[in-house]
């Protein structure tokens, strides 16, 4: 059973917040992930997730959708390696990923 | 004629004792000492099928030796026991059932032996009386289940059957003085019988004989949780708590149930506590064993009194050094209590948080699973409003007032509530929505044949529920739909969050009954293991200036 | 969150490989080779269906301390235990050649180089060893790896520092004994067979692996300070270990080779007559050889204080 791929664009009209440098958060240790954050123009959020974990895709694309809702991004290139783990830590992650991002 | 020939006799109960304690007397070495090898024939001269028997074991200290020896005994002349006892969490607890010497079982917690209890009495080989909690059973001991025979332990004792149970002093009392008061036999394993006690905490001539048990009793560091394994989310769970709830209503007395989102807002406390300035504001008094994760904020200050149910292994000394916080003898050693302990978490303290593994759509929450008949142990007992309380509170009073349907139950009289705190993840280990339609508990109740579902804790009782999502503050709902759309509001990406309508949520945001965490002011990027104030068991143990000695098996160094 | 000044009193513990690689050189000058950013990534993983990750679970770099050049190799306990397989194995192959070669350009432009001038490898070691899902190609790695490490000594120092949670066991325990220098923290472990390893084969008897404390008494920093296993002990920040690669750094390279624990006629004499030693005490336990070193405290000497431990205690001579 190879890893399963993901991947997915999600149309972004109001959003205003923006990635200003590649960054990489996180690491693919047991019930968690990493995530590499890039520059995208404003329109669009393109998403790739590799995961040993099949039977999600919905969730994945809700999560994802619930990030880029709440932090008003409006373009962005999202990576993410995931070994299982929750919606909670996968949100998590990647806020912390868009703080660092934003810091630097 | 004479009065005498029609009385009743009043001291069958004392007569009976004495005979059987006359078939053990050859048995008695010195004093009130019984050797090891003679423990089985000790049991067989004084247990009679049908007897109610308590064995002492919580989820603490077990008496384990005598557990072994009364699955020895000769079954054609004793079984059909009926066994009372707070626990059941040893094999050997089980195999009485198994083995055709115990019939029925009264109990309040199975811990490990869980899903044989439910397999038993699915099978017909355990007749369940009912699950308790401990100072349900407590009560009954004193009231319709009085053991005839209780087989209890100590760390020591001498030969006039004085006990020591010291730092793990835990059920001991309340099982004896049921037992002795009602012209019962207590026997106690002991690790060592001495000429002097450190001080007796059980009289002598409340104890018919002592066992000087070839192993030390067995023994289980429950409470404790290595901070390395604290996540990141259990820390904004934590953080949420503390902002939200702890401070927000100044929370000073409570009880933490045992796990890891606890320990976390343990670690956190002399950090980001600090920093919220709750120092002194909260968590100055609680009700809970020795938590290890609790050093730094008593070497911090933060607390002025802990009252413990039972010690935790390793932390002996250290308590024994704060006198100033913890409950010690005259000899320099704490003594715990459980009936005590639950006591003061039923009826004096103002918050309850723990954890479990389901909540339903309407708020109840149990940790029993379809397979699995666990009991809650304590957890009902701290985690309920308790209506006898007449008390009041800063934190008791402000969530009392909340409540938006207080006048229609007692008009114009105020009343507070307890805060009752439940922090789960929205999903839990392998995945498991933690937010459910209808709790597992029916099925169990199904399988097992149980009257009711065993729910732990009960809807009406909760006040808070706290996930990744936000804080539901279920107090402030008016009515069962409010409460149940705060609930999908907070239940994230589960069948119960999903079903969540958006324009609801916002409203209850508004409304303050929902809170996120930007809602509460809490950056999640924040949330990292950089806050813990212990990181790991070494610095459990500088923090407590080499006092705290952890088991071996967490240690890191 | 890995920003260079907070990350010097940080734990060295809690730290990520990329943190440890990032925070050991001065601030400001690391540059990570093929990272992240990258994406070379496990195709053996991918086949199997496990999780992969961008890195392949170890950092490689160049960075400088002070005058020195230091090439980094990191390896991330939390990713598959830290185990090596083709393409972390290839990273850690190729950053300890890049120094070497590094080493040879510079020597053969500028002769009179000093001797802080001249490049050296540090291994931030948390690994079990081969990643067994990529067994072949695992332990191919750690044959080149080895290699790399002869090829280096006499010319490019190769310092290890052991101390995350993982530690270093495996055919990487014999990777880092073959190092240069060895400085660990007192969380650091270093062994061949991991405990549990032990513990599968020869019975719980034997050694029970869930006893943590008998784990970090046979395995664990002190000890192996103790024994001098471990060249030095440090604090468990990442400025603790950092400060003793400032110490290190500017060496030249024939001092290091007084600090090697094996890999000469001499080295090979001292470590017959630990084995003698041991033959002749029996040791039950790592305390009795404590004790031998002349530590009356043996028994207490894991639990008093860090500061006080490495300022009184006596490392076994023979």
């Amino acid at each position: 059973m190879a890893l399963h791929t993901l991947e997915f664009e999600l149309e972004t009209t109001s959003g205003t917040a923006s990635i200003p440098a590649p960054t990489h958060v996180g690491v693919t240790g047991s019930s968690d992930l990493e995530v590499i954050l890039e520059p995208a123009p404003a329109g669009k959020v393109a998403v790739r997730i590799v995961t040993p974990v099949t039977g999600f895709d919905e969730l994945w694309k809700r999560v994802v959708k619930k990030f880029t809702d709440e932090t008003a991004l409006a373009g962005a290139r999202i990576e993410i390696n995931d070994n299982n783990a929750t919606p909670a830590v996968v949100l998590l992650r990647l806020k912390q990923a868009l703080t660092q991002a934003t810091a630097a | 004629m004479t009065h005498h020939d029609t009385r009743k006799n009043w001291r069958t109960r004392a007569a009976d004792t004495a005979a059987r304690k006359e078939a053990a007397a050859p048995l008695f070495a010195k004093g009130k000492e019984v050797l090891a090898k003679d423990t089985v024939a000790l049991l067989e001269a004084v247990i009679r099928a049908g007897d109610v028997i308590n064995i002492e074991g919580n989820n603490q200290k077990q008496a384990d030796f005598l557990a072994d020896c009364l699955n020895q005994v000769d079954k054609s002349k004793i079984h059909d026991l009926h066994m009372v006892q707070s626990a059941v969490p040893l094999k050997s607890h089980l195999d009485l059932f198994e083995n055709g010497i115990a019939k029925k079982l009264d109990f309040a917690f199975g811990g490990p032996q869980a899903a044989r209890v439910a397999e038993f009495i699915e099978n017909g080989k355990i007749q369940l009386g009912a699950i308790h909690t401990y100072l349900e059973l407590f009560g009954r001991y004193f009231l319709d289940l009085t053991p005839r025979v209780s087989l209890v332990c100590a760390y020591k004792a001498d030969r006039k059957g004085n006990l020591y149970t010291g730092f793990n002093t835990e059920d001991t009392p309340v099982i004896v003085e049921a037992t002795k008061f009602k012209d019962g036999i207590v026997i106690a394993q002991v690790n060592e019988i001495v000429d002097e006690l450190p001080r007796v905490d059980i009289p002598g001539d409340w104890v018919d004989a002592v066992i000087e048990s070839p192993r030390p009793f067995f023994i289980e560091p429950l409470f404790t949780r290595d901070p390395a394994n604290i996540t990141d989310n259990q820390i904004l769970l934590a953080m949420m708590c503390l902002k939200g709830i702890y401070g927000e209503y100044g929370v000073t007395s409570m009880n933490h149930g045992i796990g890891f989102l606890t320990s976390a807002i343990e670690l956190i406390l002399p950090t980001y506590g600090a920093e919220l300035g709750l120092k002194g504001k909260v968590c100055t008094h609680m009700i809970i064993n020795p938590h290890p994760t609790m050093i730094p904020a008593i070497e911090e200050g933060w607390v002025e009194a802990i009252h413990c149910f039972g010690g935790e292994l390793g932390m002996e000394d250290y308590v024994a050094s704060r006198p100033d916080v913890f409950f010690i003898g005259p000899d320099g050693t704490l003594r715990s209590n459980r009936a005590f302990a639950q006591t003061a978490g039923h009826y004096a303290a103002d918050m309850f948080i723990g954890g479990t593994l389901q909540i339903d759509k309407y708020g109840n929450s149990s940790t029993a699973t379809a397979g699995r008949v666990a009991g809650f142990g304590g957890a009902p007992n701290m985690g309920c409003d308790p209506k006898g309380r007449r008390h009041p509170s800063g934190a008791w009073l402000k969530c009392g007032a909340e409540l938006p349907s207080l006048d229609t139950l007692t008009g114009s009289v105020p009343r507070g509530k307890r805060l009752v705190v439940q922090g789960v993840e929205t999903f839990g280990e392998g995945r498991k929505p933690v937010f459910v339609d209808e709790l597992d508990a029916w099925k169990l109740a199904k399988n097992a044949n149980l009257d009711i579902p065993p729910v732990m804790i009960y809807g009406d009782d909760l006040t808070h529920i706290v996930t990744e999502e936000g804080i539901a503050y279920l107090t402030r709902c008016k009515d069962m739909e409010t409460r149940m759309a705060a609930i999908r509001a907070v239940a994230g990406f589960t069948e119960i969050g999903l079903s969540a309508k958006p324009e609801e949520t916002k409203a209850l945001r508004e409304a303050g009954i929902v809170k996120t965490p930007s809602d509460l002011g809490i950056d999640p990027a924040r949330a990292t293991r950089d806050l813990l104030a212990a990181k790991n068991m070494r610095d459990l143990v500088t923090w407590s200036g080499g006092l705290y000695n952890p088991p071996a098996r967490f240690r890191n160094w | 969150m890995s920003n260079w000044k907070n990350l010097q009193s940080r734990s060295f513990l809690e730290s990520s490989a990329r943190d440890r690689a990032l925070g050991l050189v001065d601030e400001g000058t690391f540059t990570e080779l093929a990272g992240p950013f990258d994406r070379v990534t496990s195709p053996h993983l991918a086949l199997l269906g496990d999780a992969v990750a961008f890195d392949d679970g170890i950092v490689t770099g160049v960075g400088r301390i002070g005058k020195t050049p230091v090439f980094v190799i990191s390896q991330e306990g939390k990713f598959i235990g830290g185990s090596v397989g083709e393409i972390g194995g290839a990273k850690m192959v190729n950053t300890i050649k890049l120094a070497i070669d590094f080493h040879d350009d510079l020597v053969a432009k500028y002769p009179d180089l000093s001797d802080a001038e001249k490049p050296v490898v540090v291994i931030s070691f948390e690994t079990g060893g081969v990643r067994l899902h990529e067994a072949n190609a695992g332990l191919l790695a750690h044959a080149e790896v080895m290699d790399q490490l002869q090829k280096a000594r006499g010319k490019v120092p190769v310092i290890a520092v052991i101390g995350s949670k993982v530690g270093a066991f495996g055919g990487m325990g014999f990777v880092a004994a073959a190092t240069d220098a060895i400085i660990m923290s007192e969380f650091g472990r270093l062994g061949l067979t991991g405990p549990e390893v032990i513990e599968q084969e020869m019975g719980k008897e034997e050694f029970d692996a869930s006893d943590r404390a008998l784990v970090y008494r046979t395995t664990g920093g002190r000890h192996k300070y103790i024994m001098g296993d471990a060249n030095f002990l440090v604090e468990d920040t990442i400025e603790g270990f950092r400060a003793k690669l400032v110490d290190l750094a500017p060496l030249p390279v024939a001092d290091f080779e007084a600090m090697r624990r094996i890999g000469s006629p001499e080295k090979v004499e001292h470590q017959l007559k630990l084995v003698a030693l041991a033959a002749e005490m029996q040791p039950k336990d790592a305390v009795d050889v404590w004790a031998k070193a002349g530590n009356e405290n043996a028994p207490g000497l894991l639990d008093v204080p860090f500061a006080e431990f490495v300022g009184s205690v006596k490392r076994l001579s023979v």
